[in-house]
């Protein structure tokens, strides 16, 4: 499931030229990533012919490529560039392609494509063993406002979701329930000795921080103290995981393993996966909220696409820029 | 205490009385005028805070007016999706430069928050249950924020758009950044007390560099402050670190009490300038009191230097300096009193040496007479032995050899007295010095009333000794002191013809020694007492009159004094007194 805005006047297919991509990551190795979402998908139909770390990434067009030569010749990606100034370029004109987040997704912008993937970063509240009383952590799950979070914050991106995996994979994400009982959470709260009433969340990413902010918020609702910090020290985080496979259980056993879950049981069934999926979210040690969509903004001389997956894998080969021979 | 010291000290006393109430009055004054300065920096401080406060105020309902009255507002009011702007408070705050900025729906929900980005969605009761914000002006908040309560001046302007209406509530924290833009005299500081929490804390009472030391101080003035809201000044601290803290209740909306404002107002210029007028004060004192000792000095001494000069004097006229006259330099009474006293010193003088010519005429008619008296019994046997042997060797030739020979004897006899007498005579006038050694004075009386006994058993006299066995030794010359003694135990014995009792005691004095003898005699009448010691004069048929004389010259020799006192029929005491050193 991708979501495509088309550009107007679409133009016969041409091959040549160069795809200017740019990337918040940065990636420091001596060699170009082999696994792995972005780069390492260029692989089959791209060859890397200009490797400097952190920096620039050059991939030049394989002529025996399996699906047949990629219509552009090079792919140069720039890293490490703020989501601000990619927005600022992909306006501007001066890349192709860039990754945008909320921020940018709000700001209007002629003859940008957007691409969007399926929902396939899980945004979860994980704690650690610091925050030992089960009541507290069940008492901030009932009290997330997802719905005020994905409204406002997310600009409605993605999808409220209790589950781990979401509910394009499984089908049951809607049975973990999202309602808010900040009367309960308050109750539970209460039942808490004061010192377990009080931690800190830490966010690795600091587009999560305005969430980690308004989970601190509905927290406090609660009866929860919570302060929001880095993850050096903090007891518990909030992470992004990625949605690696489409195929449930291979997907579940991969998420318990990033968050750092127990290995869930075999599940051949749907049944069988939700029962291994409740399992892993029993104890409130990880609170899921949202699944969100990779989005990429295009600019009006790329053609053709769209250059990502479902699961948000880069897909440059059908693509190619206008002003090239057809 | 002399004349000079009795007028130095009331001198002394004037000059440090003067200084004291120079430097009370000085410095009572000087504490009023400060104190009237002080207070009215206080209170300018205040209008200055209060001023301040207004204009804040006005800056502010300016700013939240002007976005309320912007199209932005307006689009926000009439967005379909309040939550595309959400973000719009934190850049419409730093435009406006505004700490807190809260874009709120017409039915409370707060759409956007500078402060607080997290609380959208949440709602702001207080908002939307009240009208009129518009006239209502800026006023104090209490402000919950992410990192705790804040005090705030804040307004509140509405944007309407068709039925939409939309809060726009912003304003400043009332916070060490407020304070620090108030220009405070020297000396000067204003502290802000926030009534946050429901007890008080020290926390909540900042400066402008923020919490401040020992805030704990301050708490029971902060108590009392909210308690019973009113302005009020009080002093804290003691000594340079003191304190004068003036309190402004700050309230809110509703009235209540949200903060106090402590102006705070040093006391150390005042301290420091009260203890340089009280160091000025008493090294000026000490100055003054110096000088005015050594001007009293020399003022007494000028004006006592005649009187002492004139008690020298005196002085020196009752040691026998008849001579003495006082320098008359002034014509005052001073001077006329040395004037009185050198006409009455000369007339002294002349009425001595008048005296000294009537005694010395009478002494001569005493030696005369007693010379005459002496010579002329043994030169009447001598006259009739020489007209017996005249009249023998005329008339008896045959006897003449006989009477020539006891004639002759006779003669050698009464010219041994003779040479005997004029012995004496030539004894007193020749005197020897005395040889000074320790004396026991004790001893030697008991020496010489053992020489005694015979003859007082002879007489019928009792002697007693009565000695005071911690009596010094003394120096003397013992050989003369013994005479002396003797001559006076001779007087007695002759004093008590038909026996008696004579008493030798010894005592001690501060000064030396006091030896006494004492006679149960006939006594002494006081004209005989004056003229006792008068070489030649004697009360007695026998004797030259030398005795006590002899007695007088040696005790004067031994810088000491003798004294008699007697009343006839009862006895005679004579009082000798030795000093222990002899002075020179």
């Amino acid at each position: 499931m991708i979501a495509v805005v088309p550009a107007p006047g679409a133009t016969r297919p041409r091959y040549g030229g160069t795809l200017r991509v740019e990337v918040r990551e940065s990636i420091e190795t001596a060699d170009p990533p082999q696994t792995g979402r972005g780069m390492a998908d260029l692989g089959d139909a791209f060859t890397i012919t200009r490797w400097e770390a952190g920096r620039l990434a050059v991939y030049s067009a394989n002529d025996n490529a399996p699906g047949g030569r990629p219509y552009v010749d090079t792919v140069e990606i720039q890293m490490a560039r703020p989501a601000r100034e990619e927005a600022i370029d992909l306006d501007l004109g001066k890349t192709d392609v860039v990754e945008l987040g909320i921020n940018e997704l709000r700001r209007p912008a002629t003859g940008r494509k957007t691409w969007i993937s399926a929902p396939v970063r899980l945004v979860a509240l994980v704690f650690g063993s610091r925050v030992a009383d089960a009541r507290v952590r069940e008492a901030l799950a009932l009290a997330v406002d997802r719905s005020a979070i994905h409204n406002v914050l997310l600009q409605k991106q993605g999808e409220i979701s209790a589950a781990l995996l979401p509910q394009w994979i499984t089908g049951y994400a809607f049975l973990f329930p999202t309602a808010v009982d900040i009367n309960r959470a308050r109750a539970l709260a209460a039942a808490a000795p004061p010192s377990a009433r009080v931690f800190s969340i830490g966010v690795e990413n600091a587009g999560l921080r305005p969430i980690a902010e308004r989970l601190a918020l509905n927290a406090r609702d609660a009866g929860l103290a919570v302060t929001v910090g880095a993850t050096g020290s903090a007891d518990a985080k909030l992470v992004e995981v990625r949605i690696e496979f489409d195929e449930p259980a291979r997907a579940l056993a991969a998420v318990a393993r990033a968050l750092g879950l127990p290995e869930p049981a075999h599940a051949d069934t749907p049944e069988a996966s939700l029962a291994a999926e409740r399992a892993l979210l029993d104890g409130f040690r990880v609170i899921p909220l949202f699944h969100l969509p990779d989005v990429y903004g295009a600019g009006p001389r790329v053609k053709g696409g769209p250059g990502i997956t479902p699961l948000g894998a880069w897909h440059f080969g059908d693509l190619w820029v206008e002003g090239n021979r057809p | 205490m002399t004349l000079r010291t009795r007028l130095l000290v009331m001198f002394t006393v004037v000059v440090v009385a003067t200084v004291a109430l120079v430097e009370v009055l000085v410095a009572r004054t000087t504490r009023g005028a400060f104190e009237r300065v002080e207070n009215q920096r206080v209170i300018d401080l205040v209008a200055q805070f209060r001023r301040e406060f207004a204009r804040r105020g006005d800056e502010i309902v300016r700013a939240v007016n002007g976005i309320a009255a912007s199209d932005t507002a307006t689009g926000i009011a009439l967005a379909p999706d309040p939550a595309a702007n959400y973000n719009e408070a934190a850049t419409m705050a730093a435009a406006q430069g505004l700490d807190l900025l809260e874009l709120v729906s017409g039915d409370g929900a707060i759409i956007s928050s500078a402060e607080w980005p997290a609380r959208f969605g949440y709602r702001e009761e207080w908002l939307a249950g009240t009208t009129g914000w518009k006239s209502r002006g800026a006023f104090l908040r209490r402000e919950e924020l992410p990192d705790g309560v804040a005090l705030a001046l804040v307004a509140v302007g509405e944007t309407r758009a068709g039925d939409r209406t939309l809060y726009v509530a912003g304003g400043q924290r009332l916070d060490r950044g407020f304070l620090s833009t108030l220009v405070l005299p020297a000396g000067m500081r204003v502290l802000l007390y926030r009534n946050l929490e429901p007890r008080l804390s020290a926390g909540q009472l900042i400066d402008a560099n923020g919490a401040i030391p020992q805030a704990t101080q301050f708490l029971p003035l902060i108590g009392e402050a909210l308690r019973a809201p009113r302005e009020m000044t009080q002093t804290l601290g003691s000594g340079i670190t003191s304190e004068v803290f003036h309190v402004l209740p700050l309230t809110g909306a509703t009235n209540n009490v949200l903060g106090l404002l402590l102006i705070g107002s040093s006391r150390a210029e005042l301290v420091e300038l009260e203890a340089f007028l009280r160091y000025t004060a008493v090294a000026l004192g000490a100055g003054g009191i110096l000088v005015g000792i050594v001007l009293a000095w020399w003022a007494t001494a000028r004006v006592t230097r005649p009187v002492r000069s004139l008690a020298l004097s005196a002085g020196k006229v009752a040691a026998g300096n008849w001579d003495t006259t006082v320098e008359i330099q002034s014509k005052d009474e001073v001077g006329q009193l040395a004037l009185a006293f050198n006409r009455m010193t000369r007339e002294l003088a002349a009425q001595r040496e008048r005296l000294l010519q009537a005694e010395r005429v009478a002494a001569w008619r005493e030696l005369a007479r007693r010379l005459a008296h002496e010579l002329k019994n043994p030169l009447f046997p001598l006259q009739i032995t020489v007209e017996n042997m005249q009249r023998a060797r005329e008339q008896y030739p045959q006897e003449f050899d006989e009477v020539f020979r006891e004639g002759t004897a006779t003669l050698i006899a009464e010219l041994g007295n003779l040479k005997q007498i004029i012995a004496r005579f030539s004894d007193f006038a020749k005197m020897p010095a005395p040889e000074m050694q320790a004396v026991d004075l004790n001893e030697l009386a008991l020496h010489t009333v053992k020489l005694f006994e015979p003859q007082f058993a002879q007489a019928g006299i009792n002697s007693v000794t009565d000695f005071d066995q911690a009596l010094p030794r003394v120096p003397a010359d013992p050989e003369q002191m013994t005479r002396a003694l003797r001559n006076l135990v001779l007087n007695a014995i002759d004093a008590m013809p038909g026996g008696g009792t004579l008493t030798i005691r010894t005592r001690v004095r501060e000064t030396g020694a006091l030896l006494e003898i004492s006679d149960t005699g006939q006594g002494l009448t006081p004209e005989e007492c004056e003229r006792l010691f008068t070489p030649y004069y004697t009360t007695k048929t026998h004797g030259t009159g030398l005795g006590l004389a002899i007695v007088q010259s040696v005790i004067s020799d031994h810088r000491g004094r003798i004294s008699v006192e007697s009343q006839p029929g009862k006895g005679t005491t004579f009082r000798i007194e030795l000093a222990r050193e002899i002075s020179r």
